[in-house]
């Protein structure tokens, strides 16, 4: 695996993380332990975001400052995956 | 409001084209228990919850119900790409090659497009919450048949994951009827309708 | 046939309405990589597929 391909895979097991926490702390919204988890997880990807956007494409808008061309335009779409 | 991330909420790289499989799978996009209707119900049905834990619970599912969404056509956009035309000829696929090429549009594999009769919002919040914990269950089993047509393990990793998140997803809404079980009259549930006989101003609401 | 006769708190529990055991996090995988490939973080959620037929 290549870095912007682990780098994008650790991206997406935190955020799942965060998806999994918010969806239990929905219902939970006192849970102190989910809480602590969420806020560890939350920094930490945020983190990773930020890196991989600088080093390889904008994963949000806002991560998307420009100079020499749109960035954000030129990111690969997530569908269209590996070549054959 | 939405913003979106440039990226899938769990990969999809499938190397072999299957017009076949693809001709199934689209249920899960367009059909009356797939990823469309599951959004299209949750983010709906949330405007008229009385209870803010439960609008978010759905806004947040109905959210990520999206992401699947786009899991989906991911998956049948991958498994028709560089079909060959006794491909399509030969899997049947021509049906609906005719009327979209390989574009992908949301339809039951049976053919009957995407419609807003396949969810229901019916305004009262344990109908509406019952509804999504068979919806729910109605799309696990949808994957459940899926997973016997498969033997790919590129298609069989995406679509485990999304059923094991129709799973996660009835746990909640079942544990959002318990809160509104909760703040309801344990002697009669169904006594008066939370979210419409209680509001005379906006502050009751 | 059998003779279902469950026993239910019936006060807590009023017949007529359908409940959802509470989960209650005691923890997650370790292993996150584990948990997004199964699709949830808690264990106990974990329910795999393994009805297949001689497809």
């Amino acid at each position: 695996m290549s870095q912007k391909e682990q780098m994008l895979n650790d991206i997406g097991t935190l955020d799942f993380v965060l998806v999994e926490l918010t969806l239990y702390l929905d219902t939970h919204p006192f849970d102190r332990n989910a809480m602590e988890y969420f806020n560890h997880y939350s920094r930490i990807k945020n983190q990773m975001e930020k890196e991989f956007s600088q080093k390889f494409f904008p994963l949000t808008k806002n991560l998307a400052e420009s100079n020499k061309e749109w960035r954000w335009g030129m990111a690969p779409l997530p569908w269209e995956g590996v070549c054959n | 409001m939405w913003c979106y991330e440039k990226r899938l909420q769990f990969p999809v790289k499938i190397k072999e084209p299957n017009a076949k499989l693809a001709q199934v799978i689209i249920s899960q996009f367009g059909g009356p228990d797939g990823e469309l209707a599951a959004s299209m119900r949750y983010l709906s049905q949330r405007y008229s919850m009385p209870y803010r834990e439960v609008a978010g619970l759905l806004t947040d599912i109905g959210t990520e119900e999206l992401a699947h969404l786009e899991m989906v056509g991911s998956i049948v956009h991958q498994l028709t790409r560089n079909l060959s035309m006794e491909e399509i000829k030969e899997s049947g696929f021509d049906k609906y090659y005719v009327d979209h090429t390989v574009g992908v549009w949301p339809q039951a594999a049976g053919g009957i497009p995407f419609n807003a009769c396949e969810f229901q919002v019916k305004g009262d919040i344990i109908t509406d919450l019952v509804e999504d914990m068979a919806a729910e269950q109605k799309a696990r089993t949808t994957y459940d048949n899926i997973l016997r047509l498969i033997k790919d393990p590129d298609v069989c990793e995406p679509i485990k994951f999304l059923r094991q998140r129709e799973i996660v997803h009835f746990q909640r809404f079942g544990e959002a009827l318990r809160i509104a079980q909760d703040k309801l009259n344990a002697k009669n549930f169904y006594a008066f309708n939370p979210g419409f006989d209680m509001c005379e101003s906006c502050e009751d609401c | 046939m059998q003779n279902y006769s469950f026993d239910e708190h019936f006060d807590k529990y009023p017949i007529a309405m359908a409940y959802v055991p509470w989960q209650h996090f005691e923890k997650m995988y370790d292993d996150l990589d584990k948990a997004y490939k199964n699709g949830t973080i808690f264990p106990e959620l974990n329910k795999p597929f393994t009805g297949r037929r001689c497809v």
